[in-house]
């Protein structure tokens, strides 16, 4: 059932299942500017959180369709926190004395703009979270997305409403808000510091998948070999993840996971990250990979 | 209808393989169309293709068949030709989807890897034709740095090496990580056969008899010599005896070898005698190859010819379709015993020349200076996988690292965690940008505070070791030479030979070819045409033309390396200081403008070309700018007349302070002094005598060797006689000169040969003594 699932973008129509690996812009992380022009090799399409997205200035767009997602995880951040105004959430971050404002209209016009496929602000909820806080931020993360379905003006771009819940019961108060709204597809968020808690992750994506069988189900941030191809059995069409990159700027790669590379040069992080995505998304290996691992350098 | 090779190929998939492979093939067995097809195959699947080839000429011939037969991918070609303001490249390597390059061209794309980061991941093969070019003592180290970046670049691209001469087949594909595949499977089968001489001066009627033999049967027939002189020689000689003959070598310009091959390919030619030159590339059958010399000079020594170049030339015989059999005929004097390894084609193996200690200081610097190795880790472990290591040959890594950071190339420093790490200093950087060794970056920054003339600064230029070609000096140009000199201004020679010589870090002939070579460049300045030099200073044009381009990059170079300095150049309205000048010639040297018309380049706004444009329409220089009248501007097409206008008043006020002369030399002028020698002496043959090896047959027989070919000396009666071609026509040839000094008892001779060996202790500048005293061993 998961593998007829699909879905269409103006680059292409994605076939499910899918990894999607992650990728930044901008001077932070020189590693992804190496890795990036591989992606088309080894993934179906790309997500670019919404933060870097807006530092991809005259640089060109991979050639395999960009996921951009809205950015909301930076509420998390200690200098930001979760506003509300009309009804819809924003962040709001301090820096500096001064104010700046992340609202669902920014977030949209740019992924309209930038876009194959875009994901709705959300608020994640991490464990610990007292209960007004975490309501409002599932309200204000379900409002913002039904307001981003009445204002999508490109029809050609998929939008993903995101869900946000600390058991299967909230997760399925957002499922039943977005039906029949026109959603392309749902994604669910804040599932990264749960990942110790293989139950729970089971009982949303289950409670989720339970209550919407036909769209494309994504899920934020859950990149292990292991724990894809758990969700991928739980009905999860897609994940992203930039575990591949960190793995590999450390001198490490899943296919010898015990082992590392001491001081690996640029080009050989940039070969274990291409060798770790290559094995997560069961695409061929890069050439390198027999030399990384045979010559003696993984030790 | 594919070749048995090409069939097993394509149906065993190995192109497909996924891995990279070493094809080797006979010449004319059919790799450059299994080239061809994994390229349409790789293309097909939306990813880009490199095919490298060492020669220019063979990338542009096969451009244009591709760009056919491959419509509508894009076919660039990247070669030194191109890339100019006058001459880009006709596609893009953005554009182009199979990149048909020479090795140095994807070498520097390597080397600046962030600046074609738009199009080196999209390739998927990587195809490297004559990859035995590895083992070449000049390209060889810098292709396997090439290969080695690129494939760490590039994790994914496949490898496709393709050779007819391999020793080592199963070490390179194992280098490769990747597979092999031998067939000596050829459309013509060839014979073998031996013509023996028992005296040198019976080659020639040898020739003409297999030469006559092969056309009179319809056939064409090659021969290949080992020196230019005697490739024109023997090229007159048949002309003479009635066949339609020619000759080909690197001294000739690209339009005359391209005019003499298509004669050869056509009808207007029957026999061509070649140098190695043809030996590489250029798909061109004949009947016959006749290899009329076995051996070839090192630069120190003559020795054996390869049995790989014996090959690479022997597998132009026999033309598919046209000849049952092709023909190999190999020259031997009689009382030499033929190698079977020649018939068998047992092929020395590719021996890496990472192992020189300079060629690996520049990979060392091309490494650190890209950014693809920053600690000493990084570097050990990029040098452990190379083939020099794998061979056994690797200098140590530490060792050369730390001459370079002596030599100023590297830096080490601590990063922000307190680790340390490899830097490229201004100078390692201006020697990877460049492709120099570290030893010509040393030499250029060790004048960058002294007075230097352009005179000087070409000398400078052309004693660099990636000066190409050096021009060798004869003994009866050296009056010209000096004479020319003796117009040229020179802080370096002022104070002798010696001095500049350890300036230079260059000696003997080796100080002589740098003379005769920077004033090949000064006179191309002045005439801006290669013929007229080449006429006037004994080389050919094609070897200016080559000359000119590598010493733009040098100069390049100098004025990168000269502005690196700590202190900023003082303008000086009077007279330009180092930076400027070698700026200006190097503009001078792109486009063969002499001093004057240099400082219509220091208008902003006119380049070389311009300047050329100007020189056109008679505008010389500056003064000539400044006071342009309405009739010369109107000459000056596609130039709008607001930017003319800006040009002429920017004229007008650099006039104020500097004159057309503002670029012309001022330093000291050069004397050029005679040396005496006894006249009966033929110094040219004495010189050559002190290189032959003499073996005493008997109390009046002798053997000479070391020559082109041996040679019987006999003593009767007082008389020396030798059956060399000099010797019948009267000359007192080197060969009996060898004898003379071993039989030892003739003081002039002894005398000049002490002044040989010895010290010149002049101060002045004297090119006869110093080609009498030039080191014995430099390449004549």
């Amino acid at each position: 059932m998961t593998e007829k699932r699909s879905l269409k973008t103006r680059k292409g129509t994605i076939t499910f299942p899918a990894y999607v690996p992650v990728t930044t812009f901008g001077s932070r992380y020189p590693l992804d500017n190496l890795i990036r022009p591989y992606l088309p090799r080894l993934a179906k399409a790309v997500m670019v959180s919404f933060f870097y997205a807006k530092q991809m200035g005259n640089q060109a767009p991979p050639r395999i369709p960009m996921w951009i997602d809205s950015g909301g995880y930076a509420s998390l951040f200690a200098n930001a926190k979760v506003s509300e105004m009309d009804g819809l959430g924003m962040i709001e971050f301090e820096t500096a004395g001064q104010t700046q404002i992340s609202h669902p209209s920014d977030v949209l016009a740019f992924q309209e703009q930038f876009a194959d496929v875009a994901f709705t602000l959300d608020f994640p909820i991490p464990p610990g979270t007292d209960k007004d806080e975490a309501q409002k931020r599932q309200r204000l993360t379900i409002a913002n997305a039904l307001w981003a379905i009445k204002n999508r003006r490109r029809r050609d771009l998929p939008l993903y409403a995101c869900i946000q819940g600390w058991d299967g019961e909230s997760a399925r108060e957002c499922v039943q808000a977005y039906k029949g709204m026109g959603f392309d597809g749902l994604a669910i968020g804040g599932l990264v510091p749960r990942s110790g808690d293989r139950k729970q992750i089971q009982e949303i994506v289950e409670t989720v998948r339970g209550e919407e069988e036909s769209l494309p189900l994504h899920v934020f941030g859950l990149g292990n070999p292991e724990t894809v191809d758990f969700l991928h059995s739980l009905g999860v069409d897609s994940v992203d993840s930039s575990s591949y990159v960190k793995m590999a700027a450390d001198g490490r790669t899943w296919l010898c996971p015990e082992d590392k590379i001491a001081d690996p040069s640029p080009t050989e992080r940039m070969s274990l990250a291409l060798s770790n995505l290559a094995y997560v998304a069961q695409q061929r290996l890069p050439l390198s990979a027999s030399r990384l691992l045979f010559s003696g350098r993984v030790g | 209808m594919l070749s048995p090779p090409q069939q097993t190929i394509i149906d065993s998939g190995l192109l497909s393989t996924g891995f990279n492979c070493v094809l080797q093939m006979p010449t004319g067995s059919g790799k450059t169309w299994l080239a061809e097809y994994a390229i349409r195959e790789t293309m097909d699947t939306g990813h880009r293709c490199i095919y490298l080839t060492p020669l220019r000429a063979l990338a542009d011939e096969l451009t244009g068949r591709w760009n056919q037969s491959l419509a509508p991918f894009p076919v660039g070609v990247f070669t030194g030709d191109y890339g100019k303001a006058d001459k880009p490249y006709p596609v893009t390597y953005e554009t182009a989807r199979l990149l048909v390059m020479t090795p140095e061209l994807l070498d520097s794309c390597t080397r600046n890897w962030r600046q074609h980061w738009n199009w080196i991941p999209e390739v998927d093969l990587l195809v490297v034709d004559e990859i035995h070019l590895l083992g070449d003592s000049n390209r060889g180290a810098r292709l396997e740095g090439t290969l080695s970046r690129f494939r760490r670049l590039n994790p994914f691209a496949r490898i496709v090496g393709l050779s007819a001469t391999l020793g080592n087949r199963d070490e390179l594909a194992e280098w490769l990580d990747g597979i092999e595949f031998v067939s000596d499977w050829r459309p013509v089968p060839l014979t073998w056969r031996s013509v023996r001489f028992r005296k040198a001066m019976q080659k020639p009627e040898l020739l003409v008899e297999e030469v006559n033999s092969c056309v009179q049967g319809g056939g064409k027939a090659l021969v290949f010599v080992q020196s230019r002189r005697r490739a024109e020689e023997l090229a007159k000689m048949l002309k003479e005896r009635g066949f339609r003959s020619g000759y080909h070598h690197a001294g000739l310009n690209q339009m005359t070898r391209k005019r003499i091959e298509n004669d050869f390919r056509g009808a207007g030619l029957d026999v061509l005698v070649a140098t190695s030159t043809f030996e590489m590339g250029l798909n061109m059958p004949v009947r016959k190859v006749i290899l009329y010399d076995m051996q070839r000079f090192t630069g120190t020594d003559y020795e054996p010819l390869p049995v790989v170049n014996v090959w690479q030339r022997a597998g132009r015989a026999g033309r598919p379709g046209l000849d049952e059999q092709g023909e190999v005929v190999m020259f031997f004097p009689s009382w030499v015993k033929v190698p079977k390894g020649y018939e068998e084609g047992k092929f020395e193996p590719v021996i890496s020349p990472l192992r020189n200690m300079s060629f690996m200081a520049e990979q060392i610097v091309a490494e650190v200076s890209s950014g693809m190795a920053k600690t000493r880790n990084q570097l050990q472990e990029v040098f452990r996988t190379s083939l020099a290591a794998r061979q056994g040959n690797l200098p140590t890594v530490d060792k050369v690292l730390g001459q370079m950071i002596d030599a100023g190339m590297i830096l080490e420093v601590s990063d922000e965690e307190g680790k340390t790490r490899l830097k490229a200093t201004k100078l390692g950087r201006a020697a990877c940008r460049h492709m120099l060794c570290p030893a010509s970056v040393l030499l250029i920054k060790s004048v960058s505070d002294k007075d230097m003339t352009f005179f000087d600064l070409l000398l400078v230029a052309v004693s660099a070791v990636d000066c190409t070609p050096v021009l060798l000096v004869n003994f009866e140009e050296l009056g010209d030479l000096s004479a020319l000199l003796s117009r040229e201004k020179s802080y370096l020679l002022k104070e002798g030979l010696d001095v500049a010589a350890a300036v230079l870090s260059v000696k003997g002939k080796r100080l002589l070819s740098s003379v005769k070579m920077a004033l090949v460049l000064r006179a191309w300045t002045r005439t801006g045409d290669t013929d007229v030099v080449a006429d006037s200073l004994s080389c050919g044009s094609f070897e200016v033309q080559s000359l000119v381009e590598s010493a733009e990059r040098l100069l390049l170079a100098m004025r990168e390396v000269f502005s690196s300095g700590d202190e900023q150049e003082e303008r000086d309205p009077v007279s330009p200081g180092i930076v400027e000048k070698a700026a200006a010639l190097e503009k001078m040297i792109s486009t063969g403008l002499d001093d004057s018309a240099a400082t219509l380049t220091l208008i902003d706004g006119v380049g070389p070309k311009f300047a050329r444009r100007l020189l056109d329409i008679g505008i010389c220089d500056i003064e000539d700018l400044a006071s342009a009248s309405l009739e010369d501007r109107a000459g000056l097409y596609g130039v709008s007349d607001r930017r003319k206008a800006d040009w002429i008043q920017q004229a007008e006020e650099l006039v104020k302070e500097k004159s057309a002369y503002y670029f012309v030399d001022n330093g000291p002028g050069i004397t050029s002094e005679g040396t005496q020698w006894d006249a009966s002496i033929d110094i040219y043959r004495f010189r050559r005598s002190l290189d032959l090896h003499v073996e005493t047959v008997s109390a009046k027989e002798y053997r000479v060797t070391g020559g082109l070919d041996p040679h019987q000396v006999v003593v009767e009666g007082g008389v020396i006689r030798c059956d060399c071609p000099d010797a019948a026509q009267g000359n007192t040839c080197k060969h009996q000169l060898a004898v003379r000094l071993e039989r030892g008892g003739d003081a002039e001779l002894a005398k000049l040969r002490q002044l040989m060996e010895g010290e010149t202790g002049n101060q002045g500048v004297n090119l006869g003594d110093l080609w009498i005293s030039a080191d014995r061993r430099f390449i004549l």
